[in-house]
């Protein structure tokens, strides 16, 4: 059955292993569950597989051994519509990969317009209020190009809500911007966290994952080293060698 | 400012230049004695020549009030002639069958425009054909299809490793005779085959310089890959290909004229004829080459407004 069991877990991956084809072993036996509403940070160095993990949520990359189930639908059953699938995972990139051919708002209505097939004139309001929620009413009707960075990123979470999803994904939203920028990129996604959206996001903002996270996963060399409480991972004693390398690091 | 009267200056060389040019060809042919009659090919673009009418059948002629009739011996219905505008026979005329009966004032299109249209129409047909042939092979080039992709490769590998002119034969021979082609079709289907090969290619390198996060960001939307390439990445690789679309589409225009060699009276096949028809071989072919930069010019003069109207964005 593809939707038996449809719990309080929104992401359960069992023993997730992922080879590229080029024999990188990017992701070794990651085990984790994610309940709904949790804000969970996943931190650790470049090439730790951070991002790998993330986009195997919504299968921009498929997994070589293991198994995810998202919202209670086990993703690799042959049953499983990704598409569908995807609709319900919002995901928001460092890159923002804003359409650069579509203006503002348009961005924000193309996938309720041509996915959902909702009417226009219900998107097009829909997107204002986005809009309006992401502090971005105003620059509606401009193309991408002339919007800051952090301003593209704003939309560009318009863009992944404007799907209504369960659960969003951010890899890494504010290390493409200017350091006067991240705030306000920051700022939207403490409101979504105080609105109860389920939210994964792999960040260097120390501070966000302290304020904002339920839990903190700490991830190297594909492997997924540790898995606590805020508290704990900040906290004067962290409890891992290589984690209290990596903080100390970067800090 | 400073620089206006610089610029003047180049401006006034290169007007010197082509007037040079100019009087160079011109002294050029009257060393071989060339007596330029342009006059003469103004036949073959404007057509005044009156039209003979001429009597089908033998009969009798009868006129009234500019109004000819023609009254047959074998019983055909009266031939009744209103708009000559010189009769050549009188009231009560025996006609007898190919005699010329009177003249019609007529303005018609020349020799040379009517294979401009023709060139026009194999041109346009071809366009829209090779751009969709272009687009299939683009798709099949870049799909994870083994079969697809190979399929797409030996299209472009084998069209773009063969003159075209022995495409059109092999088209209009081969194919022509197995599958009952009209010698326009095959024309149409060989420049289309042809081009569609480089459109192809152009589409690939275009859709193939938009950033993989597109397709990523559309994906993770829920759209499915026919729909993220149709409304994300498509739209961006044609307007990032349209410069190197332009050249390739008035490549077409200029290639068309090889599909004169299966007799299609495109304007270089008319070129042709007028030239042995009027012994004007200077001013007709300088006139062909004028008429197919008319096409070429307006083809890219519309897709230089599509351009400006896409750049505004993006
Ligand atoms: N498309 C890919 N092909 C091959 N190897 C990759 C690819 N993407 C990432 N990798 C490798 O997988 C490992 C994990 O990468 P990534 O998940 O991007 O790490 P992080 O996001 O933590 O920096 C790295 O060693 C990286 O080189
Ligand atoms: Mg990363």
């Amino acid at each position: 059955m593809v939707n038996a069991y449809k719990g309080n877990d929104m992401v359960v991956t069992a023993n997730v292993d992922k080879i590229y084809p080029n024999n990188c072993h990017a992701l070794k036996k990651v085990t984790t569950n994610i309940k709904r509403g949790e804000v969970v940070v996943i931190i650790g160095p470049s090439g730790s597989g951070k991002s790998t993990f993330l986009r195997t949520l919504n299968q921009l990359e498929t997994i070589t051994d293991g198994d995810i189930i998202v919202d209670g639908v086990n993703m690799y059953d042959e049953r499983t519509n990704i598409n569908k699938l995807r609709e319900n995972v919002g995901m928001v990139f460092q890159s923002f990969n804003l359409f650069p051919h579509l203006t503002v708002k348009e961005n924000v209505m193309l996938a309720p317009l041509k996915v959902s097939k909702l009417p226009k004139s219900e998107v097009d309001a829909e997107a204002q209020t986005l809009l309006k929620r992401v502090g971005l009413a105003e620059k509606m009707d401009v193309y991408p190009a002339q919007l800051s960075g952090g301003q593209q990123q704003r939309v560009a979470i318009a863009r992944a809500l404007a799907m209504k999803p369960d659960m969003m994904l951010f890899d890494e939203p504010t290390s493409a911007l200017d350091p006067e920028m991240v705030g306000e990129v920051l700022d939207v996604m403490k409101s979504l966290a105080a609105e109860g959206m389920t939210m994964i996001v792999v960040t260097h903002e120390m501070g966000f994952a302290n304020e904002v996270a339920d839990r903190v996963l700490f991830m190297e060399d594909g492997v997924l080293l540790v898995d606590d409480i805020p508290e704990n991972i900040f906290g004067t004693v962290a409890n891992h060698p290589r984690l209290q390398k990596f903080l100390s690091n970067i800090l | 400012m400073k620089e206006q009267p610089h610029r003047l200056k180049w401006h006034i060389l290169f007007a010197i230049t082509i007037l040079g040019i100019a009087a160079g060809i011109y002294s050029a042919s009257q060393t071989i004695n060339y007596n330029w009659q342009w006059h003469r090919v103004l036949p073959y673009i404007v057509d005044t020549s009156p039209v003979d009418i001429i009597a089908q059948g033998d009969g009798s002629a009868s006129i009234n009030n500019n109004s000819l009739t023609i009254t047959y011996d074998n019983g055909a219905p009266d031939r009744i002639i209103n708009n000559a505008d010189t009769i050549l026979v009188s009231d009560g005329d025996i006609i007898f069958e190919g005699d010329l009966l009177a003249r019609q004032e007529n303005v018609r299109m020349g020799v040379l425009i009517e294979g401009l249209l023709t060139t026009l129409e194999i041109s346009v047909i071809s366009l829209f054909f090779s751009l969709f042939i272009g687009l299939v092979a683009a798709l099949m080039r870049i799909s994870n299809n083994p079969f697809s992709k190979n399929l797409s490769l030996l299209y472009v590998e084998v069209i773009r490793g063969t003159p075209l002119l022995v495409q059109i034969f092999i088209v209009y021979f081969f194919l022509g005779t197995v599958f009952d082609l009209e010698r326009f079709t095959a024309g149409i289907v060989a420049l289309s085959v042809f081009t569609g090969a480089y459109v192809a290619e152009i589409l690939r390198s275009g859709i193939q310089s938009i950033s993989p996060g597109q397709m990523e960001a559309a994906r993770s939307l829920g759209m499915t890959y026919p729909k993220a390439m149709m409304y994300v990445i498509l739209p961006q690789a044609f307007k990032r290909t349209l410069p190197p679309m332009a050249s390739q589409l008035i490549n077409l225009i200029k290639d068309s004229s090889l599909v004169s060699v299966i007799s299609i009276t495109d304007l270089t096949k008319a070129g042709r004829e007028v030239v042995s028809g009027s012994f004007a071989t200077f001013e007709v072919w300088f006139t062909v080459a004028a008429l197919y930069l008319l096409l070429t010019s307006t083809l890219s003069w519309a897709i230089q407004r599509i351009e400006k109207r896409l750049a505004n964005n993006g």
